[in-house]
């Protein structure tokens, strides 16, 4: 996945910015978290007979201005009003080390979280060392902007490049790795029951 | 596992339904914005459907020691916490002008049952069940939640929710077979009873407790042989948990309540108890017979003037003991902090 080198990011804070046209994408194939993963009994039982994470694809496009970078997510997925839960994307990245994503990241290689959920203004950022220990993350410049068209979600995640003490590093020429999890809320998931993108994809910033 | 644990015990032949213990609870914990249909103390008749309206058939708990999965309340099976017309009522200056609640349909109050109950007259009967966390020694909130954001205090066994941790994600609620477990919609926490441990931990006993005018319930550590919890639950044995049934061990026990006696076809009074005992079972378990029968027999040594330390116990004539170590005044404590 080439995030691609472009004049200025703010034509590109939109989802539905012209820009994006010429962005050439892919899709990220998804799976629904394993259950075996799930980290209680109770979430194992109660969804064991119930289909989750039935998103399988989510459209991914990168573009980067050398200090801020956009990511656009798009899946078929809007939850109908009323949901108890709200529909929900987060992009992970590895902030040292070699965590796994399936397992969230460990206690010496954390994993650096941007969560975006249809029921908040902005972006949440995370820092996970495990399943289920996701705590608030660094504080860092970065911003979404949504919008749904019919059932499909389009999403900008926008982060400044650079990398600090637990934000992950996210710089230009270089390569790092990204993983990524989707949450229908109107199928009431959330927390570990979700799609999830498997393994890593590799993420390479232009020069 | 707590190294000891804090229980309840709620006689229901004393509970009048008055709901102080209600009142005292909202007062001090849940008067906040997004806690308006929280009542982490409700007080309902019974038989009925209790609060929220069909907890009984929303799952949760464990069967054989395995979660069972549960549903989550809606916010309409709690009640509406009603407002009314006072200012027009009271003040506009019309005559006959009634109260009535506001904002269109009413929808259910908390306790819709209220004095329902059961039966046909001259046998119709009802008693109150007075409800809180039942600070279960095996929470299934707590084994529930991913983000292990519920808490047993090792030191007494209170079962609290960290609302820095919790994400909101309501497993908790779905696996409480009690129902006993809110959500705040607008700080997306899930809140609950929290057995008032900030005054717990100074010796004072819980608000619901030290309100109530009937002298309804007992505070105390269960492995405290001095005290009335671990007599009633323990030595007596006449006081149950509620729906042992679903497994998570509740904290709470309740005296069951000896009813009138059933009129025959003939108007005679025969013997047989109002309430029918299988509703009682159906309650508080097989081992309710026994305690029944055991509380008639020392009642019916009361009356005949002989000592009952059961009696004497349950009809709490030292009011402060029943709160076991707990029996600082509130107000001490104030005073703690003034001049600290």
């Amino acid at each position: 996945m080439i995030s691609h080198r472009i004049a200025a990011i703010a034509d590109y804070l939109s989802p539905v910015a012209a820009g994006w046209r010429d962005v050439s994408g892919e899709q990220v194939p998804l799976m629904p978290a394993p259950l075996a993963m799930q980290p209680t009994e109770y979430v194992r039982k109660s969804w064991e007979r119930k289909p989750y994470g039935q998103i399988r694809a989510l459209g991914v496009a990168s573009v980067h201005d050398g200090r801020a970078c956009a990511i656009r997510l798009s899946w078929s997925g809007v939850a109908a009003a009323g949901s108890d839960f709200p529909d929900a994307v987060a992009l992970a990245l590895p902030v040292r080390g070699s965590p796994a994503l399936a397992l969230m990241g460990a206690a010496d290689a954390p994993i650096h979280i941007l969560r975006w959920q249809s029921n908040r203004e902005g972006l949440r950022s995370l820092l996970a060392t495990g399943i289920g220990s996701s705590r608030p993350g660094p504080e860092i410049e970065c911003g979404a902007s949504a919008q749904a068209d019919g059932s499909t979600w389009q999403i900008v995640v926008t982060r400044v490049l650079g990398a600090a003490e637990d934000a992950a590093p996210l710089l230009a020429g270089n390569r790092t790795r990204i993983g990524f999890a989707v949450w229908q809320g109107g199928n009431d998931e959330r927390a570990g029951i979700k799609a999830f993108s498997i393994d890593w994809q590799d993420l390479i910033l232009d020069a | 596992m707590s190294k000891r644990q804090v229980a309840m015990v709620m006689d229901l032949n004393k509970c009048i339904g008055c709901q102080t213990c209600t009142v005292a609870c909202k007062r001090l914990w849940t008067r906040e914005e997004g806690m308006s249909h929280m009542l982490w103390n409700t007080v309902n008749s019974q038989p009925g459907r209790g609060t929220p309206h069909g907890y009984e058939d929303m799952g949760g708990g464990f069967k054989d020691g395995v979660a069972q999965p549960g549903r989550r309340p809606a916010l309409a099976d709690y009640g509406k916490a009603w407002e009314f017309n006072y200012e027009e009522a009271f003040f506009g200056g019309a005559a006959n002008t009634p109260l009535i609640p506001q904002g269109g349909d009413p929808g259910e109050g908390p306790n819709h049952d209220e004095d329902v109950g059961a039966g046909e007259y001259p046998n119709s009967y009802f008693f109150y069940l007075p409800r809180i966390c039942n600070h279960c020694t095996h929470p299934a909130c707590l084994e529930a939640c991913p983000r292990r954001a519920i808490e047993k205090r090792e030191e007494d066994g209170i079962v609290l929710i960290d609302e820095d941790r919790c994400s909101g994600y309501r497993f908790c609620q779905e696996a409480c077979p009690y129902k006993k477990i809110y959500y705040n919609e607008l700080r997306g926490v899930a809140q609950k009873c929290i057995f008032c441990f900030p005054r717990i931990d100074r010796g004072v006993t819980t608000a619901c407790s030290r309100q109530c005018p009937g002298r309804v319930r007992f505070v105390g550590y269960l492995d405290d042989p001095a005290g009335p919890i671990h007599k009633l639950v323990h030595q007596y044995q006449v006081a149950l948990p509620l729906h042992a049934e679903y497994g998570t061990q509740p904290n709470v026990f309740y005296v069951p309540p000896i009813s009138p006696e059933r009129y025959g076809a003939d108007g005679v009074a025969n013997g047989e108890m109002r309430i029918p005992l299988e509703y009682l079972e159906y309650l508080f378990g097989k081992r309710v017979h026994q305690a029944l029968a055991l509380l008639i027999d020392e009642r019916e040594k009361n009356r005949k003037g002989e000592k009952s330390e059961l009696m004497d116990l349950l009809i709490a004539r030292d009011w402060i003991k029943m709160f076991g170590p707990f029996d600082r005044h509130p107000r001490s404590i104030e005073q703690v902090q003034a001049t600290a």
